[in-house]
């Protein structure tokens, strides 16, 4: 009798796989085994590695837990369990939350599969670990944050672009999508997939900026902490308040937040909101967070922000007038309402060019429906002759 | 111009991917081309399965579907034995020769009742050709292109479900029927066409 596909290539961690797509589906062994009709004992067998499990079982075990049989055990397919992670944080896990962390898994899951698949090596180039110590915690963050800037080189200076920066200097998996407003971002660390940050597409810019340097405080201080960044979340624990005060420092380092209010008002002896603005917009942080700083470093005297609010805040116009057309740009949102990212769209069409992967593994890939699937790789042209008459790439 | 159909013996079960499905259910024409085929149409329980969970995300092919089954114009397979161990070996490995579940399913079932799968797929058919040399299979447009769906609908009709599958689900079309395809809808719609290649849009745009 010939050996089933089963016999021959059952990958070696099938049975952790399983694990962890039950897991992710939240369901006790009791309760899967019950579903499918066997034993307890015969699916911690089948998890353990003990017993392979028969196609009929499997089929019913991938229904059950809303994935293909092929997305099991396909050798390449990524397997990870961020979700159950972030649900031992408890009651911060609600449906809106638990949608984000979805999000987030199935990019990043799908992303890691096709760089792999396409030979695609990652650079990790993480930034040291600091352990947060006993002690002044907001010591140690600023201190971090600074041993950091000067780690990737850049001094002083302003980011204009952290998301950049995460993903291309510190080897991180940044995802920026539309997720209920009231979360500001995720940060998770998993072996296979590295560190990954999603941000709030529904946020500004300075918002998901800040968002992103809070998330960067995690990953240098509480790496295996998955961690959600919720609006208006009252920072009360050491790890939150360190992530707090490291991504204010990563981002306004005292020295260049001196050096421009400085230059910005020069000549005035009144902090105005047109110098509220212009540092906001030097610095790519909210205004609020701004003048809180410049409160914090004794460049504005405590209660300023509270001021401002009380006379009228400062509003879109007052920034448009200050800032004229710089203020409108910002073509991550342009990208966070495509079904995925640009780059997984691009990864995608090169597996299906590569036939890799079909058209059906890319959409329960990618989470996509067949059509929307289609609409990328039409839009990527990969199935017509533009691509094989394209010029070749010099090695 | 005559269809190149690979659909010429009637007495074969034509067996739809979900690829297919999509296509012909969004061609407005459903109903009309499932009657037209003489042959027996089914769709794998696993397409079903995988249609049924696009419903969340708001699109309607399973909902045409259920509409074609509850009509008795498509019959639902559930793989036997046999065809549960050809799925076995069509998911069960590689990402490069495997497939996903309903493609394999497809495949799987053709096999066990001696059909004739619908496969848009170029991954598919390669894979196809590799294990199962014999086993022949046809694609969405065949449906289209066959004489008594033409017969049926007319040509202006049918010229106008192409467009609307093209339009609606960008449908398949594989290098041997571009031309029908373009003599049927008109070179103005190809060349407006995104689901066709570049180059075929490009050249229906210069000849217009």
């Amino acid at each position: 009798m010939t050996a089933t596909a089963l016999e021959t290539t059952y990958p070696t961690d099938a049975g952790d796989r399983l694990r962890k797509a039950r897991g992710n589906a939240n369901f006790t062994q009791q309760e899967a085994a019950d579903n499918i009709g066997i034993a307890r004992t015969t699916l911690v067998a089948i998890e353990k590695g003990r017993r392979r499990i028969q196609i009929n079982e499997l089929r019913r075990l991938a229904k059950l837990y809303g994935v293909s049989v092929n997305s099991l055990l396909r050798r390449e397919a990524v397997h990870v369990e961020l979700v159950p992670r972030f649900r031992k944080l408890s009651d911060a896990v609600d449906n809106a939350v638990n949608e984000a962390i979805e999000i987030m898994s199935c990019l990043a899951k799908a992303e890691v599969e096709l760089e792999n698949l396409l030979g695609i090596k990652r650079a990790k180039n993480y930034p040291p670990e600091r352990p947060i110590l006993r002690g002044d915690v907001k010591a140690q963050a600023e201190h971090d944050a600074l041993e950091l800037r000067r780690w990737l080189g850049l001094g002083d200076a302003p980011l204009t672009d952290i998301v950049t920066l995460l993903e291309m200097e510190m080897g991180v998996r940044v995802y920026i999508r539309r997720v209920n407003s009231r979360i500001s971002g995720l940060f998770a660390f998993d072996d296979e997939l590295g560190p990954c940050i999603l941000l709030n597409a529904n946020h500004s810019k300075e918002r998901r900026a800040q968002s992103a340097a809070h998330e960067c405080g995690h990953l240098v201080s509480t790496r295996r902490k998955p961690e959600i960044l919720c609006k208006d979340k009252i920072i009360s624990s050491r790890e939150e308040r360190y992530a707090d005060a490291f991504g204010m420092a990563f981002l306004t380092p005292p020295r260049a937040v001196m050096h421009k209010f400085q230059e910005v008002t020069a000549g005035s002896d009144r902090l105005t909101r047109r110098h509220v603005i212009a540092l906001a917009y030097i610095f790519g942080v909210p205004r609020e967070a701004m003048v809180h700083r410049l409160e914090e470093l004794g460049l504005a005297s405590k209660g300023t922000w509270d001021w401002f609010e009380a006379s009228g805040g400062i509003a879109e116009q007052h920034v448009k007038q200050v800032l004229g057309d710089l203020a409108a740009s910002d073509g991550q949102v342009a990208d966070a309402d495509r079904p995925t990212t640009l780059r997984l769209n691009i990864l995608a069409a090169e597996a299906y060019r590569q036939e890799l992967l079909s058209e059906g593994q890319l959409a329960d890939l990618l989470g996509l429906g067949r059509i929307e699937l289609r609409e990328i790789l039409d839009d990527l042209e990969i199935e017509g002759q533009e691509a094989d008459a394209a010029p070749n790439l010099l090695n | 111009m005559q269809p190149p159909t690979s659909l010429t013996d009637q007495t074969l079960t034509i067996v739809a991917d979900a690829s297919a499905v999509i296509s012909i259910t969004a061609s407005a024409r459903a109903d009309l081309i499932c009657s037209a085929i003489p042959n027996r149409l089914v769709v794998s329980e696993v397409v079903v399965s995988e249609l049924d969970s696009g419903r969340s995300k708001g699109h309607s092919n399973a909902v045409q579907l259920q509409k074609l089954i509850d009509r008795n114009l498509v019959e639902v397979a559930t793989m036997g034995d046999e065809a549960e161990g050809h799925f076995e070996s069509l998911v069960v490995g590689s990402a490069r020769n495997t497939l996903d579940d309903g493609e394999a399913a497809t495949i799987a079932c053709a096999l066990e009742i001696d059909g004739i799968p619908l496969l848009d797929e170029r991954k598919a058919r390669r894979i196809c050709n590799q294990r199962y040399p014999k086993l022949s299979y046809g694609c969405t447009v065949d449906i289209f292109a066959h004489p008594e769906v033409e017969k049926t609908l007319g040509t202006a009709d049918l010229a106008f479900a192409v467009l609307t599958a093209l339009k609606e689900s960008r449908m398949r079309v594989l290098p041997h029927h571009l031309d029908w395809v373009i003599n049927l809808i008109g070179l103005e719609n190809a060349a407006e066409c995104n689901s066709l290649p570049r180059a075929v849009r490009m050249q229906a745009s210069n000849q217009i």
